[in-house]
């Protein structure tokens, strides 16, 4: 408790220092890249779908503008023949006349939306240097159906998939960082336990089930551990499991709160998770490391839930501020913190890209919730799911 | 169901240590010396018992309408209101006038937030009633607590009126 406390007061310290600098997070790259696609060729109706889907994804991925003249060309060409697409890109730039990427390729499968995202990311990282993410998958919640299934889709919301027909309730969908697995929340027993998808072949196990609820498993980086959140011992409090030897640590002990949404720092040595323990009906982020020292992550807005730890080390998570859910960052080292999404409706639950720049989240739309794409250099959020139904509980994989 | 419930009874002897269920993931078998260790202490006292005593208890049981009305919550609030602390005792009442019967305390909350942390939530609200109900002498292997979160609200309304409706905890009696 005395730790506890310390650790309290450091962390207003920390805060109030941070919020005397106003430094942003993320430092703006500079402007866009001028970019000519238009030239593109393609034939057949799968030529078509991928130069479509080539060309929206150049356009969202952040890092260009379409214009023309530009500084970098695409040319090349797509065609299908008889379910065969063969596809050649070349990028120029035009300004040193150099060419930054050739290449050919062919896909039998043929999958015109996910061969246009594996070349736009070739693009991406010919002229930027760095890994694009149209290769992305996301996993979510939908109920298209009537009950909450599991979905996949592309990271521009194509390629949609069902991945459960369950007629029950799932919830908390989670990659495992190498994209093998996708563990669930799940009232298919009547009661809310924890499953394991391994992907692609859509295996399924369950992983826990003990009296009480069993939630929100989140495989670490290393891929050995899982954290889930159990009530099996009194109130829900976080755990974690080896998968090597079965053994179950209790990580939080709060008799008189509440836990949840565990998420592993990039380097598996903390996790951040909510706990109500400041204040019944204010639920705000914690951080505990290895040694189960835990100190409280936010101070502003009456409720801060459903953190997402990045790869760039920047936490997302929503927050309730004059009665509107928006997405926030906040750098765990630094405590600063900035808003996100716009402030014109509710953003919850965001989940980071691999690019360490957008963030998948849901926004309320009328009486549900849909996928957006979110910029958190500026460009306007993009709609990824625009599906009947509800979707939600949006979780991010790069593979 | 035969072999969950002795794995679910073995669990409950051994201070339910492992998961069950979970062929070949952690190995063959579950490790048998798998103790429950606690790193990471906030917070101090013992606060509320395990929640150990009726592993899904009443599957296969039949529903009973033991017409008991739901016990409601203020937002974001676990605590049984006093105002609301008769329906917990009318459901003590009947537990203990009908034995044989045991109940499953659903704990539910409104559409706004977090649905995980709304889960944690409706599980304090549930857990909240059962040690009432245990205060008032029903033992706690008729007593089982169940969460769904925001994800079956009674009311389908978005307002403040369906939101009141919807942060409860209703008795569902079997036997």
């Amino acid at each position: 408790m005395k730790t506890f406390l310390f650790h309290s007061l450091l962390a207003l310290a920390l805060i109030s220092t941070a919020s005397a600098q106003e430094v942003r997070v993320i430092k703006n790259t500079g402007t866009k890249a001028s970019l000519d696609v238009s030239t593109f060729g393609a034939a057949g109706a799968n030529g078509y779908v991928f130069r479509q889907t080539l060309t929206s994804d150049l356009e969202h991925c952040g890092w260009f503008a379409m214009v023309r003249p530009a500084s970098f060309n695409v040319t090349g060409s797509c065609h299908d023949n008889d379910g065969t697409l063969t596809v050649d890109c070349q990028v120029l730039n035009v300004l040193k006349n150099s060419v930054v990427l050739s290449k050919t390729y062919t896909d039998t499968s043929p999958n015109a939306r996910r061969l246009a995202h594996k070349v736009a990311d070739d693009i991406i990282m010919a002229i930027k240097g760095f890994h694009g993410i149209c290769s992305g998958r996301i996993a979510m919640v939908g109920t298209a159906t009537g009950n909450k299934e599991l979905y996949i889709c592309d990271a521009d919301g194509g390629n949609l998939h069902q991945l459960t027909r369950d007629n029950s309730i799932s919830m908390a969908p989670r990659w495992a960082p190498d994209g093998s697995k996708i563990v669930y929340t799940s009232f298919l027993k009547g009661f809310a336990d924890i499953y394991m998808i391994e992907m692609p072949s859509g295996k399924r196990s369950v992983i826990a089930r003990s009296p009480g609820i069993n939630m929100a498993g989140a495989i670490s980086p290393g891929g050995g551990e899982m954290l889930m959140v159990l009530s099996k011992d009194g109130n829900p409090e976080i755990y974690s499991r080896s998968f090597s030897n079965g053994q179950l640590i209790r990580l939080t002990r709060t008799p008189r709160a509440g836990e949840a949404s565990p998420t592993w720092s990039p380097d598996g040595s903390q996790i951040a998770y909510v706990s109500d323990m400041a204040g019944a009906g204010s639920p705000q982020l914690y951080i505990m490391d290895r040694s189960g020292t835990s100190r409280r992550l936010t101070s502003r807005g009456k409720e801060n839930v459903d953190p997402d730890w990045g790869a760039n080390n920047l936490i997302a998570f929503s927050s309730r501020r004059s009665g509107l859910y928006s997405i926030y960052i906040i750098n765990p080292a630094t405590m600063e913190e900035r808003q996100v999404s716009p402030s014109d409706a509710n953003y919850e639950d965001p989940s980071w890209a691999s690019d360490g720049r957008h963030l998948v989240c849901t926004k309320r739309e009328g009486n549900g919730t849909r996928i957006y794409l979110l910029d958190t250099m500026g460009d306007a959020p993009v709609c990824l799911t625009p599906y009947g139904g509800s979707w939600s509980a949006p979780s991010w994989c790069a593979k | 169901m035969k072999t969950r419930l002795a794995v679910s009874v073995l669990l409950v002897g051994v201070m339910a240590v492992s998961m069950t269920g979970c062929k070949g993931l952690f190995g063959k078998k579950k490790a048998p010396d798998a103790g429950v260790t606690d790193v990471g202490m906030t917070g101090t006292g013992t606060g509320l018992d395990a929640n150990t005593s009726g592993t899904r208890i009443g599957e296969g049981g039949t529903i009973v309408n033991a017409q008991l009305s739901a016990v409601q919550f203020a937002f974001d609030s676990a605590l049984v209101d006093e105002a609301e602390r008769a329906k917990a005792e009318a459901a003590a009442n009947y537990l203990k006038g009908n034995a044989g019967t045991f109940v499953t305390l659903e704990g539910h909350c409104d559409e706004q937030g977090s649905a995980e942390y709304n889960m944690s939530l409706g599980e304090r609200r549930a857990q909240a009633v059962r040690t009432y109900l245990m205060n008032l002498g029903i033992d706690t292997t008729r007593i089982q607590t169940k969460s769904f979160g925001k994800e079956k609200p009674k009311d389908p309304g978005h307002d403040e009126k369906a939101w009141s409706v919807n942060r409860r905890v209703e008795f569902v009696v079997m036997k």
